[in-house]
């Protein structure tokens, strides 16, 4: 077997003194799509962002590409080809639309490819370049997280972490958004996707993970999860 | 009164004003983009003009000139005071910060007592410190140049802030701290950059004023309240704003001067600036 682009083993993280992730074994491997479920409060966005070195980690070995990261500063885990669509967006509000993009270019590698990435969110986006001079905190709820997914795009990422990218947005836009995020697997980034649309995420992920109370209580590929029973039940999905 | 004179003032007023907006810049970077209460501002401004006043004595030149070594030497302190004093504040609660920072001004406030003494130090043989006649209008060299440098510093800083990427990833790290690593912005090195930055700012305009003032060890006070009702009233406006409200404090300055007395300066700008926040809460240039 391959080495898997990312591998987390037995990790145990948190904030300070509180813990929340209590032996977490995951991984991705290359091309893929995975999709990481669980109810409120499992712990799914402190996996990402424990992965990005931005919570304590406490025990527990995270290689990316075979090689450990765990003592990398986040700055330069963005360099290395990871990057995330955090939760809730976490634009630059006060910047304009392009200068949101700009700086999601700004690790060296990815600034000698600004015309070719730039040129590739708008085509992926095309509001995007309409609105390049509008300020970003004035965007729309569909406009901001298309913003978010092309700043985090603008870095050339290996690796993409999309956090719950669909949350509060309308119908379609959300299928738009899984829509991207397989036109962009497709294009070789792999993908590590956490989501509430439960149903829609297990039906483009190649595999899933349920996560619950700290722990992956279930993995499987993506449409056999879908027909799991214990997950049916858990989601409700009929 | 006399308008010959009034005019004179003004003019003063503005020119004083640009040199206020050059100290108030280093503290709006510093709030703006790491979100430091840096209190001291002015004291940093009072330490510099010693320095500036040591180096012109030593090598016997004017003030302004000191400032080829006093700004990269102020970069430096404050880089260092940056990774030994603040770094270990960032994000703690503001009582805790406010408490650190006001006592790091009175450890340089007693350092320059207890080495020159409550005594006025400046430097005897100025190069410019002489006026330029208009008919019956005169007009300070040494004050002219001093404007003239900080209008270019400040166009420069906005360059920096507008133009280039470090001055991105700083306007980045500024909207949103948490996520700027997330862009591969190294956000420590930002946070030291503008520190230094700002600290040295406060060295330039030291070593400008030193050119026809003195320099005692309270003279930091004054700075860090004029430093800090710009940056208020200056609200949201970045280097805009700053230039503006220095500009209104400078003339107030000089209106207060001239119309009431020199005691009253303080107590005009101050009134001022309560009108100000009474009427625009976020400072005269917030867009809300
Ligand atoms: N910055 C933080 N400091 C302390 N505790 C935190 C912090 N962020 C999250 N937590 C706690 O960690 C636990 C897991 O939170 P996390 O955000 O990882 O959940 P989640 O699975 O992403 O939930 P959701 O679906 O609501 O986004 C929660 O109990 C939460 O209160
Ligand atoms: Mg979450």
């Amino acid at each position: 077997m391959s080495t898997p682009m990312l591998q987390l083993r037995s990790v145990e993280a948190g904030y300070g003194e509180f813990r929340v992730l209590h032996g977490i074994n995951l991984r991705v491997d290359k091309g893929e799509i995975v999709a990481l479920v669980g109810p409120n409060g499992a712990g799914k966005t402190t996996t990402l962002r424990t992965i990005l070195h931005m919570t304590t980690l406490y025990r527990g070995e995270i290689t990316f590409e075979g090689k450990d990261i765990t003592k990398v500063p986040t700055h330069k885990i963005v360099e290395k080809g990871i990057t995330m669509v955090p939760e809730g967006r976490g634009l630059f509000n006060p910047l304009t639309v392009y200068e949101n993009l700009l700086a999601g270019a700004y690790t060296k590698k990815a600034m000698e490819k600004l015309e070719d990435s730039l040129e590739f969110v708008y085509s992926l986006f095309p509001r995007l370049k309409e609105r390049r001079s509008q300020v970003a905190g004035t965007l729309s709820g569909g406009e901001a997280q298309m913003l978010a997914i092309a700043r985090a795009l603008m870095s050339r990422p290996k690796f993409l972490m999309l956090d719950e990218p669909s949350l509060g947005l309308a119908p379609k836009i959300v299928l738009e958004i899984f829509d991207t995020v397989v036109k962009l697997r497709d294009l070789g980034t792999t993908i590590l996707i956490v989501e509430q649309h439960v149903k829609n995420s297990l039906e483009i992920a190649d595999r899933a993970y349920v996560m619950e109370m700290g722990q992956i209580v279930l993995e499987g590929e993506g449409r056999a999860l879908l027909s799991d029973e214990r997950l049916r039940k858990a989601y409700l999905i009929i | 009164m006399d308008p010959i004179l009034v005019t004179n003032n003004l003019i003063d007023g503005v020119l004083m004003g640009m040199l206020y907006s050059l100290v108030a810049l280093g503290l709006a970077l510093i709030f703006g983009v790491m979100d430091i209460i840096n209190f001291p501002h002015g004291d940093y401004v009072m330490i510099a003009a010693y320095i500036s006043w040591l180096i012109a004595m030593a090598f016997w030149v004017d003030p302004s000139v000191t400032a080829l070594l006093t700004v990269p030497l102020f970069f430096l302190f404050g880089v260092a005071i940056y990774k030994s004093v603040i770094h270990p504040i960032l994000g703690a609660e503001p009582l805790i910060q406010i408490a650190v920072t006001v006592g790091l001004g009175y450890v340089l406030e007693n350092i320059a007592l207890a080495i020159w003494h409550a005594e006025p130090k400046s430097f005897p043989a100025p190069w410019f410190n002489f006026g330029l006649n208009f008919g019956g209008l005169s007009i300070s060299v040494a004050k002219l140049i001093a404007a003239t440098v900080s209008v270019i510093s400040l166009y420069l800083t906005h360059w920096l802030l507008t133009k280039t990427k470090f001055g991105l990833a700083m306007r980045a790290t500024s909207a949103n701290r948490l996520i700027a690593p997330l862009m591969g912005i190294d956000v420590e090195k930002v946070y030291s950059v503008t520190f230094g930055l700002g600290i040295a700012l406060t060295a330039l305009g030291a070593s400008l004023y030193m050119m026809w003032a003195q320099t005692n060890p309270y003279l930091g006070s004054s700075f860090s309240l004029l430093a800090w009702v710009i940056v208020a009233m200056g609200g949201l406006g970045g280097v805009v704003g700053v230039i503006y409200s220095g500009l209104i404090v400078g003339v107030l300055e000089a209106l207060g001067n001239t119309f009431i007395s020199p005691s009253a300066r303080l107590a005009v700008i101050y009134l001022a600036f309560f009108l100000v926040l009474w009427f625009r809460p976020r400072g005269l240039f917030a867009k809300r």
